[in-house]
């Protein structure tokens, strides 16, 4: 791919704004995760005492990382790549460097399949609250029970078969083909100009409708105000015991890179539709800032606190370990059903969740698109097209085999394991092979904010040996659990088996179709006088 | 919530918050320049 970027000097396309670029990586980052799973790590890990590691994996890891796939992706775009496959052949003459880089293009890949599913659950739920679809369930096993008819898990009368669920996943499926169609500055740089602050109004307001209830309900509630007081204390009563648990550690680190999107590939396609003396540093921060008061501030005052107020300590702690998941779409529509408008304030938190969504599944599809356009050389419309063909076909799995473990064994491989291994081989490509000196100057390209020295030694040292730990941990932890899928049942195993040699067929057939297109590239080069 | 609690509160808000300040304000500054 190196000997295709020769004369180019960046892509055609370009953003619009540093705040456009800005909000599409902090919208890229905010997602499902801040809203539901950093609470509920925080509450399983410790409470306040969960902050220690997850600063010091922000310090050590994300901030880093960020910085460093906002430059690669940089200098990928001067060569004229926007993906990991191509930035990382730009950077190292090794010819098998562009396979390892294809991990940034298949990751965000294999996260968008599910992704795109789930997040469509959120736009069917802000349409449920709004026509009072689930008003009659009123216990967790009677929304579970909704939750599970509308996946087509467990038809009942409300829902005989997958079809509603089908229908808003063909919505959604279809906003986020719009949303690419229409391009790097009129797509995905608008819909985040626009949905981002949206997202925020929406979370702010949310949050003053939970610690304000008791005043503004229908029936002033004079407890009310203690107990969300109690529920922020469940999220941040510290219980230091934890923190000589490395599992503690992981968990911190683990929810830093999937919070800031870093080790997807996702930033370097973004980053990489700058202009060559475009600032990285101060950009990277204010993205990294906004990402963490929208999970922190806004995400740790939402769920948490409205639920122990709701249903009190014990069963309280029943929902955190019944997951994210569960807290997501069984606990907040029977907590927010509760409140005054709940019709209203029901949509609300699933359009939050629904705009969330969707500016992180663009962000997953574009290297995807970037990479049809920049391997193949098709235009845009072609690029789209043929991305929302294969992934309509490849997301077939997430839907109908949802029960069977297909989401979980695609969210490990592409949501979980590709983040480290990628992020990894990117830290150590910048900090080893292209080298710390020029990576230092390229980070300080046209920056607005220069970095204290001691982030050279991060970037070089501490990142990396961080990141490897983290791998070395799970080799010895749980490699070999996950691969023999003990944890899965008998008759789920062939699904999730099914799903893992689709994955794997995805990755070879990406890898050889590079390969095919850059040979037949070259020799049309070298055909040319 | 205990003392502590707060404490741990107050200290990672106040970190977030000092964070996007610092960005804002230099993005604000390098924009009037």
């Amino acid at each position: 791919m190196a000997e295709h970027a020769r004369g180019h000097h960046g892509s055609a396309e370009r953003w619009g704004s540093r705040l456009g670029i800005i909000l599409a990586v902090a919208g890229s980052a905010v997602g499902l995760g801040n809203f539901l799973r950093f609470p509920v790590q925080a509450a399983q890990h410790g409470g306040g005492a969960f902050m220690i590691p997850y600063f010091v994996a922000l310090l050590l890891l994300g901030i880093p990382l960020s910085i460093v796939e906002w430059t690669i992706g940089r200098y990928g775009g001067t060569h004229g790549h926007n993906t990991a496959a191509g930035a990382f052949a730009a950077m190292w003459r090794w010819r098998g460097a562009k396979y390892l880089g294809l991990l940034g293009v298949f990751g965000p890949w294999v996260i968008f399949l599910y992704y795109t599913y789930v997040e469509s659950w959120t736009l069917a739920f802000s349409y449920f609250s709004l026509a009072g679809l689930y008003d009659r369930s009123t216990d967790a096993v009677s929304m579970s029970a909704f939750l599970k008819a509308f996946q087509g898990l467990a038809p009942n009368d409300r829902f005989a078969n997958i079809g509603t669920a089908y229908f808003f996943f063909l919505v959604t499926f279809g906003l986020n083909l719009v949303v690419l169609a229409g391009g790097i500055r009129r797509g995905i740089e608008f819909v985040s100009k626009v949905f981002l602050p949206m997202l925020f109004v929406l979370a702010v307001l949310l949050v003053v409708q939970i610690f304000w209830l008791g005043v503004l309900g229908a029936q002033p509630d004079p407890g009310w105000n203690s107990r969300v007081l109690d529920g922020l204390g469940y999220l941040w009563n510290p219980d230091f015991s934890v923190l000589g648990d490395s599992n503690v550690w992981l968990a911190a680190a683990g929810q830093i890179l999937f919070t800031l999107s870093v080790g997807i590939g996702a930033i370097v396609t973004y980053a990489s539709y700058l202009r060559p003396d475009d600032d990285v540093t101060l950009s990277a921060l204010s993205a990294v800032g906004m990402n963490e008061f929208a999970e922190v501030m806004l995400g740790g005052c939402l769920v948490i606190p409205a639920a122990y107020a709701f249903f009190g300590s014990g069963e309280m702690t029943a929902i955190a370990k019944g997951g994210a998941f569960n807290l997501g779409f069984v606990t907040m529509p029977l907590v927010l059903n509760q409140m005054p408008v709940r019709h209203l304030v029901g949509c609300a938190w699933f359009f939050l969740l629904f705009l969330a969504g969707i500016t992180s599944s663009i962000s997953l599809a574009q290297p995807v698109v970037a990479f049809f356009q920049n391997v193949y050389g098709w235009t845009r419309a072609k690029a789209v097209t043929v991305f929302g063909l294969t992934s309509f076909v490849l997301s077939q799995p997430a839907i109908w085999w949802l029960g069977h473990g297909a989401v979980d064994e695609m969210d490990f491989w592409g949501g979980t394991f590709c983040l480290v291994v990628f992020g990894t081989m990117e830290v150590l490509l910048f900090g080893w092979i292209f080298g710390m000196d020029r990576g230092w100057r390229e980070i300080h390209r046209g920056a607005l904010v220069k970095l204290h020295p001691v982030f050279k030694v991060i970037i070089r040292y501490v990142t990396p040996a961080y990141l490897l730990f983290l791998l070395a941990f799970w080799l010895y932890d749980s490699a070999k659990a996950t691969i023999a899928m003990s944890g899965v049942s008998a008759a789920d195993r062939p699904y999730v088996l099914a799903t893992r040699w689709l994955l794997i067929g995805l990755f070879i057939v990406l890898a050889l179709s590079m390969r095919t297109a850059l040979r037949g590239r070259r020799r049309i080069q070298e055909l040319r006088p | 919530m205990s003392p502590a609690g707060w404490v741990f509160l107050a200290v990672s808000w106040g970190f977030i918050i000092g964070l996007c300040l610092f960005c804002f304000r230099r993005m604000f500054q390098t924009r009037r320049k």
